[in-house]
């Protein structure tokens, strides 16, 4: 399935570049040089990439009136200001940010987090180790024996949002804040309990993770 | 040009709106008072005086000098009459004057007509008794009058006798209240002056206080709201003066804000004019390592990459630190877990830090530290401190991020890298650590920076633990 991203770029040289590179890495990219037509353009979108537009400025109302035509496709703004008051006033509405000059692979990298988060590509199997995992399906797969991996809800919640935040280090708090939907209280092992009895289900070895791996003092990671 | 128009008019004008001249025209009406005042005394005290001399006229026994001038007359007239005509005469005086008391001696001596009859009177006068009854005449109660009768001295003499009570004048116990109708009025002359003064400077006070309230009291934008101006006394000047130092206030306020919008305005553009450029650069770098390039040129792409980002970071240092040093860098205080905020942030520079191999060396409290700072404020001082670690102190492939939750929090992160005095490829980062302190004094936290050639160390705690 092809992404397709709505980008909207005043700056000819930026524009014709990040379209390219994007356009390599697999979306279907439609470049408006203005915010001004971008209203009839976001129902076709699954992801807007928005540029600040200075001096333009009216970047920030063209975000928060898409946001309010489209509230279920993800925003990033790329800004070229000062990055505080960007975060104060462009975070309100966009999903994610990212201050220019940003490299390519950043980019690349944040609007794949933006589309785990929105389950934009949730039709893709994950590829993690021996394990695939299917969310489309709720389904987590041995790859060597082709055999289904019996989890409970929670394990299974705990893994997909691992998944939809690859490569990032998740805390216990987030994790028991994103998963059981209630503020965590000091000194809570839920977390580390249900960590506990998923390894023993999916790692190879649960004494030595290689799947979900602890990074001591801070939380959990789970890489690709 | 409130004050040109003051200024203009004319002398008596203003002399007549001073206050001072209003105090004067006080004073002066005040000294005025008391010579007018005495014409009313003089009524006050003249008038029954008036009432008394009426009432005077209509006593016969008022006037001694009269009476004594009658009784000469009388006796005179009597000279050589026969003793009956005497008493007859005698009679008649009485009824004239009936509350009097009256005898005649003849010549030889003898007391005759008694009117009324006198017990203590002797029948014969003799040389000593005639000298102690006129001796007691003239001392004593009584009011005597004794008149020969005749021109000669032989024919005897008539005697007026009357209580001295009868002859006091009305008017002299009016006299007595004179004096404490004068002190009455001074005294009523002199409060009403007090009076007059007290309500002059209670009027100028009220104003005063007035005035010093609208002074004190800001309004919502930090200046206080200009006063009413009712009068154009000295007072009343002063209360324009002020009106017109707020206006100024004012216009130098919104003059302040236009400049500070401007100024934001320019910072802005600029930051988007100079990071524009940088990010085309970034991008065609990027897509140059992808061509089949020589190791060497793979290498300076490398580089080129390692700058542009590098001086994207320096320019929203600087602009960040424009801000903050001219304090409208938002700042909204509230009460953080640290340490889960720190977890978090350090979540995201561990990969940075894992990539350039370091050691890692984390030490963080299961339970909460709560300062009371803006978070995002504190996410750039630690981004900032973390940032320099990972540029400058890269050799030490070292970095220890503690809190500990005694005396009200500390985090501490530590490097083994040449120290801040020591060589490092990027110079000129000392911006990013002078936001660091900038925002750090502005939270009211303290920060301890311990730098030697073994590495750096980098002490946050609330400055109230120390």
């Amino acid at each position: 399935m092809t992404i397709r991203l709505l980008y909207i770029e005043d700056d000819l040289e930026i524009g014709r570049y990040v379209t390219e590179d994007l356009t390599r890495r697999g979306y279907s990219v439609e470049w408006l040089l203005s915010g001004n037509k971008a209203f009839e353009h976001v129902p076709q979108a699954d992801l807007v990439v928005l540029d600040v537009m200075l001096p333009g400025l009216d970047g920030f109302t063209v975000g928060q009136r898409l946001k309010k035509e489209a509230p279920h496709v993800p925003i990033l703004m790329l800004s070229a200001r000062s990055s505080v008051e960007d975060k104060l006033q462009g975070l309100g509405f966009a999903d994610d940010y990212l201050v220019k000059p940003f490299h390519p692979d950043e980019l690349a990298a944040r609007l794949e987090v933006l589309k785990r988060r929105y389950s934009i590509d949730a039709m893709q199997p994950v590829r993690c180790g021996h394990l695939v995992i299917v969310p489309e399906q709720q389904s987590v797969v041995d790859s060597r024996t082709g055999g289904e991996i019996q989890l409970t809800a929670k394990q299974l919640q705990i893994l997909l949002y691992f998944i939809r935040n690859l490569n990032l280090i998740l805390t216990k708090e987030q994790i028991y804040e994103a998963v059981w939907g209630e503020p965590y209280m000091d000194g809570d092992k839920t977390v580390n309990v249900h960590i506990r009895y998923l390894r023993e289900k999916i790692e190879l070895d649960p004494s030595h993770p290689t799947i979900i791996e602890t990074v001591r003092g801070i939380g959990y990671r789970v890489r690709r | 040009m409130n004050t040109a128009t003051r200024r203009r008019e004319s002398f008596p004008k203003r002399l007549r709106r001073s206050l001072m001249s209003q105090y004067l025209l006080l004073v002066l009406s005040a000294i005025l008072l008391i010579p007018f005042s005495f014409p009313l005394v003089g009524l006050m005290i003249g008038l029954p005086n008036w009432w008394a001399d009426q009432a005077d006229k209509d006593n016969p026994y008022h006037d001694g000098a009269r009476l004594e001038r009658i009784w000469h007359e009388e006796a005179a007239k009597l000279g050589g009459a026969a003793p009956e005509t005497i008493d007859s005469e005698l009679r008649r005086l009485h009824t004239v004057y009936s509350k009097a008391g009256m005898f005649w001696v003849d010549g030889s001596g003898n007391t005759r007509l008694q009117l009324p009859e006198q017990q203590l009177l002797p029948r014969h006068w003799n040389a000593d008794y005639t000298v102690q009854f006129m001796k007691e005449a003239a001392n004593g109660t009584i009011f005597t009058i004794v008149a020969f009768i005749g021109t000669s001295r032989q024919e005897g003499f008539l005697v007026f006798q009357m209580d001295r009570e009868r002859m006091i004048s009305l008017r002299a116990g009016a006299n007595h209240s004179d004096g404490a109708i004068v002190s009455a009025v001074m005294l009523l002359v002199l409060a009403l002056y007090l009076l007059m003064s007290l309500l002059f400077f209670n009027r100028i006070r009220t104003r005063l206080v007035r005035l010093q309230s609208a002074m004190t009291s800001p309004a919502a934008g930090g200046i206080p709201n200009p006063v009413a101006v009712d009068r154009t006394d000295e007072i009343g000047q002063l209360e324009l003066a002020f009106n017109s130092m707020i206006e100024q206030l004012e216009a130098g306020r919104l003059r302040e804000a236009e400049e500070e919008q401007l100024r934001r305005n320019l910072i802005a553009k600029l930051s988007h004019d100079l990071r524009t450029p940088l990010t085309t650069i970034r991008g065609h770098a990027f897509s140059l390592v992808q061509e089949n390039l020589s190791e060497k040129g793979v290498q300076s792409l490398r580089l080129i990459d390692r700058k542009v980002e590098y001086v994207g970071q320096l320019i929203d240092n600087l602009l960040s630190y424009t801000l903050l040093s001219s304090g409208k860098y938002p700042y909204e205080p509230k009460s953080i877990d640290v340490v889960r905020m720190a977890r978090i942030q350090f979540a995201g520079w561990y990969p940075a830090f894992e990539q350039a191999d370091f050691v890692i060396d984390l030490d963080l409290p299961e339970s909460a530290v709560y300062w009371h700072v803006d978070p995002r404020w504190l996410e750039r001082v630690l981004d900032n401190y973390l940032q320099n670690v990972l540029r400058h102190a890269r050799s030490g492939r070292y970095i220890a991020f503690h809190i500990v939750t005694d005396g009200g929090g500390q985090i501490r992160i530590a490097d083994r890298g040449p120290g801040m005095a020591g060589q490092s490829e990027d110079k000129g980062a000392g911006i990013g650590l002078s936001i660091a302190s900038l925002m750090l004094e502005d939270m009211q936290l303290r920060s301890e920076v311990r730098s030697s050639e073994a590495g750096t160390i980098i002490l946050i705690r609330p400055d109230d633990s120390i």
